[in-house]
C-alpha cells in the first residue's frame, strides 16, 4: 500500500482550504509528500504537517460566502419558516404544548427568582448618595473571639475624620418607647399603635425620606415630631396634621412639624414617626450624661470616593475611639449601609454571610431549572428531527444551503422561545401577588421598570439560542441523498449519548433538589417541633401599661377565676428572645470575663406559667422568704457554667442585684436554634420593672381565653387597646428567613419535577415510536409484555444510576452546609436519599409502561403491515 | 490595480516560469528555482508568489490532467502573458542600462 500522509493534517488541510485552491494545494502537498516518502516515511510526514502549516494563510483559507447567499434569506423565505413552525406545532400539538409548558414554567421561575433578587439588592439603593453611607459596627472582644453589634457610642466624635460630612445616631426597636399608642382625634380611649425612631437632626439629610410638607428640618426643635403620610392619614384623616399638637405616652406634648413620605418596602429603616432626644430622654428619665454613655445604630455620610478601609482604620484612632472603649477591646468599622440587608452575619469579626446565602442558592435553582427546560428543548428537537429529516433533504435539494437550514432552526426555536417567554411573562404578572404572599414581604409590582426587562430579554436570546444551536447544527447537516432515499437511520439525529447526558443532567437538578428542599423541610419540623424546654404555645404575651402592673395582682385574681386559664406572670424579658447578658457574677467568676448569660428578672409564678421542670430546691414563693437578698433560679447549664458543686444557697449578684440561689430548673433555649444555648438565671423583680405579662392558657381554648383576657384589659386599663403577641407566632418570626426560604424551595421543587417529567415523557414517547416496530415483532415472536416494557425501560435505568450518582453527593453536600448553619439540628435524613430516588424512578418507569402499554396494546400485526 | 512593480523573489519566480514553459507548475518551479538559483522556498511561498503573479496579470493558469503522483489530482498549469513578457523584458533592460552605468573605476577591485 501506498504511503498516505497524516489524515489529521489533511483533514485540517481539507477544512479550512478555500475549496477553489484545494484541488492544486492538496495536489502539490501530496506530490511533495510522496517524493520524500521514497526516503523517509517520518520525514515526508513531518514535511507534510509542514507544508499544511505553512499553507495556512488568509489567502488561502475558505470564507463565508455570505455575499451570494444574502438574497436568499428574503421575506417570502421567513414567511415560510414561519408557517413550517406554526405546522409543525399543528401536526404534534400535545408535544409542542409540552414543550412550550416546560420552557414557560422555567421562565417562570427564573423571572420570579430574578424579581425577588434584584428586590434584594435594590434595599437601601433609593437613598441619593447612598454609596456614601456607612453604618459603625463595633467589635468587642470576649474570651478570643469578637462580637460584633451595629451600635457605636451615643458620644462618638468623628469631627477629626475630614471625609465624614455628617452623623445620625438612630434609636430603634419594637418596643416602648418606640411602639407608642397614639390617640386618633376625637377618640381618647382608643389606641393606634405606630412604630417610631429617636435620631438627631441630621436624619432627613443623610436618608432620602422626602419631606412632603411642613419644615424640612424637623427635628431641630426639642418638641417637635415628623410623621410619615400613612400616619397622618390614621390619625387625622384628610385633615392638614402640620402644626398639630399630639400626646406621647399621654404626658408629653409634641408639635407636627413635618409629615415625610412612607418609607419604600426596599428599606431596611423603617418609621412611622420621627422624634429628637429630647423626647426619649424625658421618656426614660435620663439626664444627658448618661444617655451620652449609650450606644446605638449609628451611620456617617462620607465625601465620595471614600473607601471603607480607610474609613475603618480613622475610626479606630485614639481621637475616635476613646481610651474607655480600647480598654474594653472594641474597635470599630465602617460598613456600608447598602450591604448590610445581604451581609449582616458576623462571625469573630469578619463577615459571614446573611441572606446572601438564600440569594446563592435561589439564583442556582433558578439557572438550573432554566436549564432543565432547555434541556427539554433540545432533547425534543433532536429526538423529532427524523419527522423533519425529509423537509431537510427537500429543501437541500432544491437549493437550500447550510446556512439558510440552520437560520431556519434558529428561527424556529426564537418563535418557540418568544411565545414561552409571553406566556411565562403573563404568568410572572399574575402569580405575583401570590409569590408575595408566599415571601410575606411586597416586592415592587413594577418590575417592567428599570433593568430587569433588560435581563429578561437577554435571558431569553441566551435561552433561544443555548436551545436552538445544537439542533440547528445537528439538523442542517443532514445528506439529502440519505434523507430522500430513506437510508436515515432510524436512530433519529444527534447522538443518542448526548442525549441521554443531558437526561442525566435533568435527572439529577430535580432529585438534588427535592433532596435539598426535603432537608429543609425536615429541619424547620425539627425546629418547630423542638422542645424549647418550655411552653410557647397557647401562651400569650400582652404588652402592659403602667396602670396594668399597679393593679396587677387583682387582673392575676381576675383571670384565675377562668378555668381555662393556667397561669399569669410578668418578666422583663421575652424567653423567646435571647438577650446576651454579662452581667451575672458569682464568686468564683475569674477577673475580667465576660460570660454571658440570660437574665431574666420575672414575678414569683413565671417559671411555674411557662412550665420550667425544677430539678432541686424550690420555685419563688408568693411572699419573698429572704428579706435581705434577693431570689435566683438558675438552669443546669448555668450550674455548670459557674462551676458550683452545691448551688443552693450560694450568692450570685445579677444585674446588680444580690441573689440567693433557691432552685435549678431544666434547661431551656432562649436564643434561637442557630446559636448554642445560653445559660440562665431567672430572678425576682418588682411587677413595675417587667416589660410585659404572659398568660398561658389550657390548649385549645384560645378563644374564650382571649375573650376573658381582653375583658380583663378593658377593665383594667379602659382607655388602652389591648396589645399582644402569641408566643407562637413571635417564635415562627424568629426563623422567618427560613420559612419563607423553604416555601419558595418548594415552589421550585414542584416546577423542577414538572420539567424534569415532561423531560421523561419527551424522551420516552419518542423511544417508543422508533421502537414500535421492534416490539411488535417480539410480540409475534411469543415475547410477555413484561418482557417488552423491560426492554423499554433497560434504557433509562442506566440514565438514573448516573443521575443518582452525580445528585447524592452535590445535594448532600449543599445540605449539609445549609444545616451546619444550625447549632441544634436534625440528623442529615437520610432516608431522603432512598425515597427521592425511587420516587423519581416511579414517575419515570410509570410514564415509559403507560407509553408501552398504549403500543402493545395495538394488534402487532396492524403495525408490521403498515409499510 | 496592483503596481506592475516586480520584486526579486518574484522575477525569479516569473523566469521559472518561462524556463519551464509547458509545463510549469508549483512543485516544478520551486525545484527548478533550487537547482538554478540554490534557494530552498517552501511551496507555499512559491504558491502564494504565484497567485500573486496571476493577480498581477503576469501569468494565467490552466489546469492539466489528473497525474498519479499528485494522488489523481490535476496541477495548474502556468503561462507567461504579455505583459508578464514585458515585465521581464522592462526588468531585464533595467538592469543592464544600470549596471552599464557603473564607472569603470568602481568594478576595478584590484587595488583593494
Amino acid at each position: 500500500m501506498k504511503p498516505q500522509p497524516p489524515r489529521w493534517a489533511d483533514r485540517f488541510l481539507v477544512w479550512y482550504c478555500n475549496p477553489i485552491l484545494l484541488e492544486e494545494i492538496q495536489g502539490d502537498a501530496y506530490e511533495l509528500f510522496y517524493r520524500t516518502a521514497k526516503e523517509s516515511r517520518r520525514k515526508a510526514s513531518l514535511y507534510y504537517i509542514w507544508n499544511v502549516l505553512r499553507f495556512f494563510r488568509w489567502k488561502n483559507i475558505r470564507r463565508s460566502r455570505q455575499k451570494n447567499t444574502y438574497s436568499s434569506f428574503s421575506t417570502a423565505m421567513l414567511k415560510n419558516f414561519f408557517i413550517v413552525t406554526l405546522r409543525n406545532f399543528m401536526r404534534q400539538p400535545v408535544h409542542a404544548a409540552l414543550n412550550l409548558f416546560g420552557l414557560s414554567i422555567g421562565f417562570l421561575c427564573a423571572f420570579l427568582i430574578l424579581l425577588w433578587v434584584s428586590h434584594e439588592f435594590s434595599f437601601d439603593r433609593f437613598h441619593s448618595g447612598n454609596n456614601t453611607i456607612y453604618k459603625i459596627l463595633a467589635h468587642a472582644e470576649v474570651e478570643g473571639t469578637y462580637q460584633t453589634y451595629d451600635l457605636a457610642a451615643v458620644s462618638i466624635d468623628v469631627s477629626s475624620i475630614p471625609e465624614v460630612e455628617n452623623k445620625v445616631t438612630v434609636i430603634e426597636g419594637e418596643r416602648w418607647p418606640n411602639a407608642l399608642c397614639f390617640r386618633p382625634e376625637g377618640k381618647p380611649n382608643e389606641c393606634i399603635y405606630l412604630n417610631g425612631i429617636y435620631a438627631n437632626e441630621s436624619l432627613f439629610s443623610i436618608f432620602s425620606f422626602p419631606i412632603l410638607e411642613g419644615d424640612t428640618n424637623p427635628l431641630k426643635e426639642p418638641t417637635h415630631i415628623a410623621i410619615s403620610e400613612d400616619m397622618a392619614e390614621k390619625l387625622f384623616g384628610l385633615e392638614d396634621p402640620i402644626g398639630k399638637v399630639i400626646k406621647i405616652d399621654d404626658h408629653i406634648d409634641v408639635t407636627i412639624a413635618a409629615v415625610f413620605a412612607n418609607a419604600p418596602v426596599n428599606s431596611t429603616l423603617r418609621f412611622d414617626f420621627a422624634m429628637p432626644f429630647s423626647i426619649i430622654k424625658k421618656l426614660w428619665g435620663t439626664s444627658d450624661g448618661q444617655f451620652d454613655s449609650y450606644a446605638f445604630t449609628t451611620y456617617i455620610k462620607t465625601t465620595e470616593g471614600s473607601s471603607a478601609d480607610v474609613l475603618t482604620q480613622k475610626l479606630n484612632t485614639p481621637l475616635v475611639l476613646s481610651e474607655k472603649f480600647r480598654k474594653q477591646k472594641i474597635k470599630y468599622q465602617a460598613y456600608p449601609f447598602t450591604e448590610w440587608r445581604l451581609q449582616n452575619k458576623f462571625e469573630n469579626g469578619k463577615i459571614a454571610g446573611g441572606r446572601i446565602e438564600y440569594i446563592y442558592i435561589f439564583v442556582a435553582i433558578g439557572t438550573l431549572v432554566l436549564l432543565m427546560a432547555v434541556i427539554n428543548f433540545v432533547n425534543m428537537a433532536t429526538a423529532r428531527a427524523t419527522t423533519r429529516a425529509k423537509e431537510i433533504g427537500i429543501r437541500k435539494a432544491t437549493g437550500a444551503l447550510r446556512g439558510s437550514i440552520i437560520f431556519q432552526f434558529l428561527s424556529e426555536s426564537f418563535i418557540t422561545v418568544l411565545v414561552a417567554f409571553t406566556v411565562a411573562v403573563l404568568l410572572t404578572q399574575l402569580s405575583l401577588p401570590y409569590f408575595n404572599q408566599l415571601l410575606s414581604e411586597p416586592i415592587s409590582m413594577q418590575w417592567y421598570k428599570g433593568a430587569i426587562p433588560f435581563y429578561m430579554l437577554f435571558g431569553m436570546i441566551v435561552v433561544a439560542l443555548a436551545a436552538g444551536l445544537y439542533p440547528a447544527f445537528v439538523m442542517s447537516s443532514f445528506q439529502p441523498v440519505k434523507i430522500l432515499k430513506n437510508q436515515m437511520s432510524a436512530q433519529g439525529t444527534g447522538s443518542d449519548r448526548l442525549r441521554k447526558s443531558l437526561l442525566v443532567v435533568q435527572l439529577s437538578i430535580s432529585i438534588g433538589i427535592i433532596i435539598f428542599s426535603g432537608v429543609m423541610y425536615q429541619q424547620l419540623n425539627f425546629i418547630t417541633n423542638k422542645d424549647m424546654g418550655f411552653e410557647r404555645s397557647n401562651t400569650v404575651r400582652v404588652e402592659p401599661t403602667m396602670r396594668i402592673f399597679n393593679n396587677f395582682d387583682a387582673l392575676k385574681n381576675e383571670l384565675k377565676k377562668n378555668s381555662s386559664i393556667i397561669g399569669v406572670a410578668a418578666s422583663n424579658s421575652n424567653p423567646l428572645k435571647g438577650e446576651p447578658n454579662i452581667n451575672v457574677s458569682w464568686p468564683t467568676k475569674p477577673e475580667n470575663t465576660r460570660i454571658a448569660f440570660q437574665a431574666i428578672g420575672c414575678t414569683y409564678d413565671f417559671p411555674s406559667t411557662i412550665g420550667l421542670k425544677l430539678k432541686e430546691g424550690r420555685d419563688f414563693l408568693a411572699k419573698t422568704q429572704d428579706s435581705l437578698y434577693n431570689e435566683a433560679i438558675i438552669t443546669e447549664d448555668a450550674v455548670k457554667t459557674m462551676g458550683l458543686k452545691q448551688p443552693l444557697g450560694e450568692h450570685i449578684n445579677v444585674n446588680g442585684n444580690d441573689c440567693v440561689i433557691i432552685g435549678v430548673v431544666d434547661n431551656f433555649h432562649t436564643e434561637p436554634l442557630q446559636h448554642a444555648r445560653l445559660p440562665v438565671v431567672l430572678y425576682r423583680v418588682n411587677d413595675a420593672h417587667c416589660s410585659a405579662f404572659y398568660v398561658r392558657y389550657q390548649p385549645g381554648t384560645t378563644k374564650q381565653s382571649m375573650a376573658a383576657i381582653s375583658e380583663a384589659y378593658k377593665k383594667f386599663e379602659p382607655s388602652y387597646t389591648m396589645k399582644y403577641w402569641f408566643q407562637d407566632d413571635s417564635f415562627n418570626e424568629l426563623y422567618k428567613t427560613e420559612i419563607t426560604a423553604s416555601r419558595l424551595i418548594l415552589l421550585f421543587t414542584i416546577i423542577s419535577v414538572i420539567i424534569a417529567i415532561i423531560g421523561v415523557v419527551g424522551l420516552s414517547t419518542f423511544n417508543v415510536m422508533r421502537k414500535t416496530k421492534e416490539m411488535s415483532i417480539r410480540r409475534v415472536f411469543g415475547a410477555s409484555m413484561t418482557q417488552v416494557l423491560t426492554l423499554l425501560s433497560r434504557e433509562f435505568s442506566l440514565v438514573m444510576l448516573i443521575a443518582v450518582a452525580i445528585a447524592i453527593p452535590a445535594a448532600w453536600y449543599v445540605a449539609n452546609q445549609w444545616l451546619s448553619g444550625f447549632m441544634y439540628h436534625t440528623p442529615m435524613p437520610w432516608w431522603l436519599f432512598p425515597v427521592s430516588f425511587s420516587a423519581m424512578t416511579l414517575i419515570t418507569l410509570l410514564i415509559i409502561f403507560i407509553q408501552g402499554l398504549k403500543t402493545l396494546s395495538a394488534n402487532p400485526t396492524k403495525v408490521l403491515r403498515s409499510e | 490595480m496592483k503596481g506592475t512593480y516586480l520584486g526579486e523573489l518574484e522575477e525569479l519566480v516569473l523566469l521559472t516560469v518561462g524556463i519551464l514553459y509547458p509545463e510549469a507548475y508549483g512543485v516544478g518551479v520551486m525545484d527548478e528555482i533550487e537547482k538554478q538559483a540554490g534557494r530552498s522556498l517552501n511551496i507555499s511561498a512559491v504558491h502564494s508568489v504565484l497567485t500573486r503573479l496571476e493577480e498581477k496579470g503576469f501569468l494565467t493558469s490552466e489546469m492539466s490532467d489528473p497525474t498519479e503522483e499528485r494522488g489523481g489530482r490535476r496541477k495548474r498549469i502556468f503561462l507567461l502573458t504579455a505583459a508578464g513578457k514585458r515585465a521581464l523584458e522592462e526588468a531585464h533592460q533595467l538592469r543592464t542600462q544600470m549596471f552599464n552605468q557603473i564607472p569603470k573605476m568602481a568594478l576595478q577591485f584590484q587595488w583593494v
